[in-house]
Formats: structure tokens, sequence, C-alpha cells
């Protein structure tokens, strides 16, 4: 064994990383918690895999089959049922997992210099995490993932110059058909996981080379912050960490499992009481509150082109809050959680 | 090396050369990549239906008909004359459904109104509803674009 070890060594060079993992040290203050949630959405991503996987094994990405090959896989399939409420949890608890993480860094900013780039693309893979939801949803072929995803496949209609073909490039066409679902299914389980883990090794290479951030106070008194060895004392405690989640989820997975409409009719009228899933409905409740019509402009072009100047604001954060522990850092901090609690009302507002 | 009067050295050409003629390679991709991804589009021109099914269309009655893939209304004015509509808020592109005891068309998804000739009323439509135009030929309804 032993011998084997140090052949591979000779070739791979793994002592590298080995001496790397021995010297990572995590440290140890009031904020520490909010390491665990990096961990946790990866424990949640490969799960999303696994599953994912499996499900595509009996899932059909067409008009015809899509919504009766669900179905079997409710009913039909050993422990289907599970393993489609295993998904979509394990979506959810992913998406909530990610917010959590950006918010933490948001309200520590962790993000200032030299970690402009790990932020960066931590906004990026909230994108495309959310990108997995919104394609996931309409797989299932019912009325509800049909309206939800007319609605969705519409907004970018509401952009200058690019917005119509961005609607045609997304659904395959005019109309959402049995084109999009397609489309989907190939974004879902192909286009989006080769970005999602090009874009997460850039992340966690980033993440290793600067190391974990400190509270901004002590950084900036040059106070010495107390840390864990990251191997094997955090590990152990992220260990932890994951079993809880995992009970957690299949739990949650058991308890409450997915709902499955009929098969979606283009023809047939939005249902009533369409909902999106949860990390939508801040935005769906506020293009609900727009007016048709602000100072005679159109009111739906005017709120995306928000949301939309609003996810810019967020990416570019790190280069306008340059001077973080100035006044300038606190009126960010302070507008920041404005436009979160305007987030979490709309939510709620949304939910009732 | 760089030549006298030479506002680049061979270096710096050669690259611009080949790196230009390898991206300008790249760039003749695109157009046949775009033509691929995105479909020719397949709306109607025309949709016939027999006339005998909607002739005795009561006043507060409507009937549906499919528009390519988009579903159709084919319903009595006040004046007693047939008007098509395409059965799609112009908000957010969600189906609608025509309620004849309110004489209103509804959109379920962002709770939108148009009145009985499809003019946006109240909630987020920014416009009225899309009309076809409708024409006779033999025992047939034509139904057609309009504009």
């Amino acid at each position: 064994m032993n011998k084997l070890v140090t052949w591979l060594n000779d070739r791979l060079g793994l002592s590298v990383f080995n001496s790397f993992l021995t010297k990572k040290e995590v440290p140890q203050h009031k904020h520490t918690i909010f390491y665990y949630t990096g961990s946790s959405i990866l424990l949640f991503l490969g799960i999303q895999v696994v599953t994912g996987i499996m499900l595509a094994l009996y899932y059909t990405p067409t008009l015809q089959a899509a919504n009766a090959s669900v179905v079997r896989i409710m009913t039909e399939i050993p422990l289907g049922w599970i393993i489609r409420s295993i998904h979509s949890w394990s979506a959810s608890l992913m998406i909530a997992a990610v917010i959590l993480h950006l918010l933490g860094i948001a309200f520590t900013k962790g993000y200032r210099k030299p970690r402009e780039l790990t932020w960066m693309t931590g906004v990026l893979l909230l994108g495309i995490a959310l990108g997995f939801g919104f394609t996931g949803y309409l797989l299932p072929w019912d009325n509800l993932s049909l309206a939800a995803t007319k609605v969705g496949t519409d907004i970018p209609k509401a952009i200058p110059v690019i917005g119509a073909w961005a609607t045609k490039l997304l659904r395959g066409g005019e109309d959402v058909t049995g084109d999009t679902i397609t489309r989907f299914f190939i974004a879902h389980v192909c286009l989006l996981p080769l970005v999602i883990f090009f874009i997460l090794g850039i992340h966690i290479f980033l993440v290793q080379r600067h190391g974990m951030s400190l509270p901004l106070e002590a950084e900036r008194k040059g106070v010495k912050v107390p840390s864990l060895p990251f191997w094997p004392n955090f590990v152990l405690r992220e260990t932890g960490v994951w079993l809880i989640l995992l009970g957690c989820l299949i739990t949650l997975a058991i308890v409450i499992a997915p709902s499955l409409g009929a098969s979606a009719d283009l023809m047939a009228p939005a249902p009533a009481g369409i909902k999106p899933e949860w990390y939508f409905i801040f935005l769906f409740q506020a293009l609900k509150l727009v007016p048709s019509r602000i100072f005679g402009i159109n009111g739906e072009q005017i709120a995306v082109l928000l949301m939309l100047a609003g996810f810019l604001v967020v990416f570019v954060l790190p280069f306008i809050d340059n001077r973080p522990s100035e006044r300038k850092g606190r009126i960010i901090t302070f507008v920041f959680s404005l436009a979160f609690i305007f987030t979490l009302v709309m939510t709620a507002w949304g939910l009732l | 090396m760089k030549l006298k009067y030479s506002a680049f050295t061979r270096r710096a050409f050669l690259n611009g050369l080949f790196g230009g003629g390898l991206a300008a390679l790249g760039a003749t991709f695109i157009g046949p990549i775009a033509r691929f991804v995105f479909p020719p589009f397949r709306e109607p021109d025309e949709v016939k239906l027999p006339a005998a099914d909607y002739k005795d269309l009561g006043p507060t009655e409507a009937k549906n008909f499919a528009w390519g893939n988009k579903p159709g209304l084919l319903k009595k004015a006040a004046d007693g004359s047939l008007q098509a509509f395409v059965l799609v808020c112009t908000h957010l592109d969600c189906n609608i459904t025509y309620k004849p005891d309110l004489k209103k068309f509804y959109c379920a998804c962002h709770e939108g109104w148009y009145d009985e000739d499809g003019k946006n009323v109240a909630g987020p439509p920014p416009s009225p509803l899309r009309k076809l135009g409708i024409g006779v030929e033999g025992d047939m309804i034509v139904i057609k674009k309009q504009g």
C-alpha cells in the first residue's frame, strides 16, 4: 500500500495537496458559522448530481412523454418518488445555502481586496444555481410549470435590443413548446453542469489561494484571531453539519413530496393561484405590483431593467464598496440591508 | 526585430496576422450556429373553422380554437359581429380565460384584466389583446393575421 502511494505520488505530485491541507487553517470568531455554508452547498450539489443522473435514466424530454415519464418515476420505479423528492428539496436547500453564504460574506464584507474575483464568481454561481432551478422546474411539464416558464422566458423580452432574441433562444421559437422542454433539459443536464463546474473550480481555487477572510475589525486593528486546523478539526465539524443537513433533507423529502399536475396543455389558461419557486417569488410579486405604465414608459420594462441593474450592482459590489471600514462602507451596508428587507417583504407578501 | 519606419515589430505583425486570422475563422462559425439554434417562425397565416359550429353562438358564449401553438377565442361582439382574439396576455405571455358572466378576459398569472373588446383595463397588462381578422369562404370561417 505504502509502495503504491509513493508510486502515485512520484507521478502525480500529490504531496503538494497534502502539505497544503495540513497547513490550511480556519479562523475562529463570532462569524465562523458562515464558513460552514460553503461546504453545505457542496453537499447539496453532490446530491443533485447523483439524484439528477438517476432521474435522467427514466426521464424523457419530449412534449408527449415528459409528464408521463415523471409519473412513471413517481409510481412505478422503486423509490422513484423519494429520489425525485430529494432532488427537488436538495435544489431548494442548495439555493437557500447559496443565499446564506452570499449574505454572510456581504455583511462581513468578506469580498474586499483581494477577494473580489471570489465574490464575482460566487455571484455567477448563484445565477447558475437559479438557472438550474428555472430549467428544472419546467421538466415535469404540468400546467404550473408551463405557466411559470412562459412568464420566465418572456421576461427577457423587456430588455432592449437583445431581449426578443434571448426569449427566442430560451424557448427554441416564438412559443413555449416541446422544443423548449428539450432545450431546457439539455441546459439542465449538460450545459449548466459544464459551466457550474468550471466556475466552481475557479471559485474554490481562489478560496484556497487567499485563505479564509478575517473579520473586518480584526484585520484593521491587526488583532491575532485564533484558528483551527482545517484537517482534521474543521472537517470533523463540517461532517457533523453534513449529517444534520442530510437528516433534514431526507425527512423533508419523505414528509413533503413535490406535487405533479396533469400533463400541460398548450391551449389551457394559466391555472389560478400560480406561484413560482420561493426564490423567484420576490420577482413575481414585484412584477405583479408594477403598474402597466410609469410616466408613459412600459412598467414591466422598468422593473426588469431595475432587477438587472440590481444583479449587476451585486456582481461588482467589491469595487463599489472599496473602503469598507469607512463611512461609505457603512452606507453601503445600510442600503444592502434595505434591499434585503425589501426582498424579504416581497417574498412574504407573495407567499401569503 | 523592427524595421526602420515600421509601426510594428515583425513578431507583433505575425501575431496579429495569425491571431486575427484565427479570430476571423472563429467568427464565421457564429452565423451558422445562430441559424441552427433559432428555429424558423411557425405562426399560421390563417386558420379555417367550419362556420356551422359557430353559427349559433349566443351573445354571452365564446369558443376556443387553436391559433398555431397559441389558444384563440371566437366570440360575438356587442354589435353581434364575430370577433377573434389570441388568448395570450400581453404582459408576460400567460394563456388567459374569457369570463362570459363578467364579459372580461382574465389572466391568472399576475391578475390582469381586459374588457370584452380586449382592451387592457386593470392589472399589469401594457396593451390590448391581439385581435385576428375574420372572413368567410364558403362554409368556412377564415381567421387571419391582422395588420
